[in-house]
């Protein structure tokens, strides 16, 4: 059975905010972006977000409910995303090697079938709406696969349905400009300007054990059940490069280096590497501050 | 050690008044919200019985209980609630996202909660699969006792027991966590889906640098800023005492005072403009919509052992010195001294109010205003100490 990881990161965007407002923040760069929610609190209060990622359904999504001001689906579009249109033809073996593995024959129709017309979509703002939403299914069919007992069989249009319906709420519009660009972590800093830039580094090799539910959407989304998500990441700061501890702990320092236009770094990390990053952000920064509500959530805020 | 054994002890008078402050305040916000009577004190009741049932830590069920009462406290003030604002229901309802985050801040205030309170009352809302707000947080991530206290406010809140608990179940790995839906069900079916009351543990709270007053000039700022009055309550309770005191009231009657003046404005929480935005405050069209508010309030504060007092000043403050005002037409000295106080200073802060905006040709001092209603709406020993009180500030 394919493992789905207990604890995941948890970044509290309302949190985030409180130390943004506290630092007189009004814009914010992240660069390992992720499942861009949090930019999305933050857009929606008030502050202009800019977030980067390698992996390109991140990036989708953020051009879904980060860069998308006001472009919606109604009824009718999400219709001709979660089920068969008729007169179309479709690739529905094109997850077929998942079957019997991960899902079943069903679902495995369902996933290509959405593939296809998730990508006939009109603009960026729906298909990362459609996506962000129908990544919701995936995620519950593998915790089902796990608890079969104790979740329901939901149809699975009836499942997308809801899901996207759920993501088009979260559209909204901060009057600012928002963005979001597939790139690694560098040419993201460099390439903005903003009051903070927020980093929540990822740990040394997690891309060899990223989470099922995110390289298996990577892979829906490229098409491909074959994908390997360490492509995304292969001459990236933090792929193999960074591999052993003295190549990571340079990618660190050269992300903080990177920074020095940025009036506020905020780094995200836990009490238990906490000494690992706080070296690095004083010699970057000429004050520290640590903030930490929790052992799992500790915030190293570095200023000039 | 179940929670009902470990809420046994630690009721010192101290600990007491603090949790009936707490509890005040909860409920106080939950009436804001548009939240029926006794609701936050089943939700808690029901959450600390799951918690129970999911095998939490005694400390998790103490913050889970307090949050679950203080839940809502962010909804005070909430633009989807507050005064003037007429939002479109999706601004409105991505407004009401706020009130978890709003609610968290208030419970770090208020330092002798439980720790984790604030943070529970923060990802109260959370789903499991991330379509909760306000951080869209998902899966383990989510702490568990808050993902308990969502599904508790999911049963309270429905109309039918039995469809509640089929929605519970159904959404198993989606809105809820298998492991709350789970424990809720196994609560479910021991206790029938009945819950029982339970005491507040005064014990989890700790430490002494948060008193009941301190609870309630909280609340006060809170209700002012709902009803786009701010610092309305100060100025009240500053003029009011100090009207009080040039009368020579007991010790018992100003602190009293003090209480009503500063949580008056919670009458006016569900309105959707405040009294003198409605008719002016010398108005005798007012009296009823003043006597509403001010039995709306009064029924709030009698709910508070600490603010008995308080309340049958609040609820008198409508009442006229000639007998014409409501609810009890109580004329003269028939109406408590404390009450004919509170009503005065409400309507100078009014006029007081209105002079300081209003661009108005009018420009006659709100002392010399109110004093046409002296023997009238008035009592004209209150209306002198006012002036003197009034004069004294200037």
């Amino acid at each position: 059975m394919i493992e789905l990881h207990e604890r995941t990161r948890r970044i509290s965007a309302s949190r985030l905010e409180e130390l943004l407002q506290q630092y007189g923040c009004t814009s914010m760069v992240d660069p390992f972006m992720g499942v861009p929610t949090h930019l999305n609190y933050l857009k929606r209060h008030d502050i202009a977000v800019h977030g980067g990622d390698l992996v390109d359904w991140f990036v989708r999504a953020g051009e879904g409910i980060v860069v998308n001001d006001f472009t919606v689906l109604r009824d009718n579009e999400v219709a001709e995303i979660v089920e068969m249109l008729p007169g179309r033809i479709y690739s529905v073996d094109m997850f077929k090697a998942w079957e019997g593995v991960f899902f079943s024959e069903e679902q495995c129709v369902y996933l290509g079938v959405w593939h296809d017309n998730v990508r006939n979509l009109r603009s960026d703002g729906q298909t990362g709406l459609a996506i962000f939403g129908l990544w919701s299914v995936l995620c519950y069919w593998l915790q089902k696969a796990q608890q079969p007992d104790e979740m329901q069989d939901v149809p699975p249009s009836e499942l997308a349905w809801n899901y996207i319906r759920k993501s088009e709420q979260w559209v909204s519009t901060n009057l600012r400009r928002n963005t979001v660009r597939q790139a690694d972590v560098l040419s993201t800093i460099n390439a903005q300007q903003a009051d903070a830039l927020f980093i929540a580094p990822p740990a040394r090799n997690s891309f060899r054990t990223a989470d099922a539910r995110i390289w298996m959407w990577e892979a829906w989304w490229q098409g491909n059940p074959y994908y390997n998500i360490e492509h995304a990441y292969r001459d990236s700061l933090f792929g193999q490069r960074s591999a052993d501890e003295a190549g990571y702990a340079r990618a660190i320092a050269s992300v903080l280096s990177s920074a020095a236009e940025y009036p506020v770094i905020i780094l995200q990390t836990t009490e238990q590497r906490l000494r690992e990053f706080e070296p690095h952000m004083r010699n970057a920064r000429a004050r520290v501050d640590v903030v930490a509500p929790h052992a799992n959530e500790v915030y190293l805020i570095g200023t000039r | 050690m179940s929670l009902m054994e470990a809420s046994g002890g630690g009721s010192s008078p101290e600990s007491v008044a603090l949790g009936e402050a707490l509890t005040f305040f909860g409920d106080v916000s939950a009436f804001a919200a548009g939240a029926p009577s006794g609701e936050g004190e089943r939700i808690a009741a029901l959450a600390a019985g799951i918690a129970q049932q999911a095998g939490l830590s005694v400390s998790d069920c103490h913050a889970l209980y307090f949050a679950a009462r203080l839940r809502l406290a962010g909804a005070l003030g909430n633009r989807a609630f507050a005064k003037g604002e007429h939002l479109p229901e999706r601004a409105a309802r991505m407004e009401r996202w706020d009130i978890p985050t709003e609610g968290a801040r208030l419970c770090r205030r208020i330092g002798v909660l439980p720790k984790d309170t604030a943070d529970i009352v923060r990802w109260q809302a959370e789903c499991w699969d991330g379509t909760g707000y306000p951080d869209q947080l998902r899966w383990a991530g989510i702490p568990k006792p808050a993902q308990l206290l969502h599904v508790a406010v999911a049963y309270v809140t429905a109309s039918d027991p039995q469809e509640a608990f089929t929605e519970i179940t159904s959404q198993s790995g989606r809105a809820y966590s298998p492991e709350a839906a789970g424990a809720f069900t196994r609560w479910f079916h021991l206790n029938a889906g009945e819950i029982d009351a339970m005491e507040v543990p005064l014990e989890a709270l700790h430490g002494s640098a948060f008193a009941p007053a301190d609870a309630f000039a909280l609340l006060a700022e809170r209700i002012d800023a709902h009803n786009a009055t701010p610092g309305r309550a100060n100025r009240l309770a500053a003029h009011a005492t100090g009207i009080a005191r040039s009368m020579n009231l007991p010790v018992g009657d100003i602190e009293a005072l003090n209480f009503a003046a500063l949580l008056s404005g919670a009458g006016e929480l569900r309105e959707r403009e405040i009294e003198s935005a409605q008719f002016g405050a010398l108005a005798r069209l007012g009296i009823e919509l003043r006597a509403r508010n001010a039995a709306t309030a009064a029924d709030l504060l009698g709910a508070c052992p600490q603010l008995h007092r308080a309340s049958e000043i609040v609820r008198a403050r409508a009442e006229w010195y000639d007998g014409t005002g409501a609810p009890r037409h109580l004329r003269h000295e028939a109406i408590p001294v404390a009450a004919r106080i509170l009503g005065a200073v409400i309507a100078y802060d009014a006029l007081e109010e209105d002079h300081r905006t209003r661009i108005t040709e009018d420009r006659m001092l709100p002392v010399s205003r109110i004093d046409k209603a002296a023997g009238t709406q008035f009592d004209p020993a209150v209306l002198r100490a006012l002036a003197e009180t009034v004069k004294a500030r200037a």
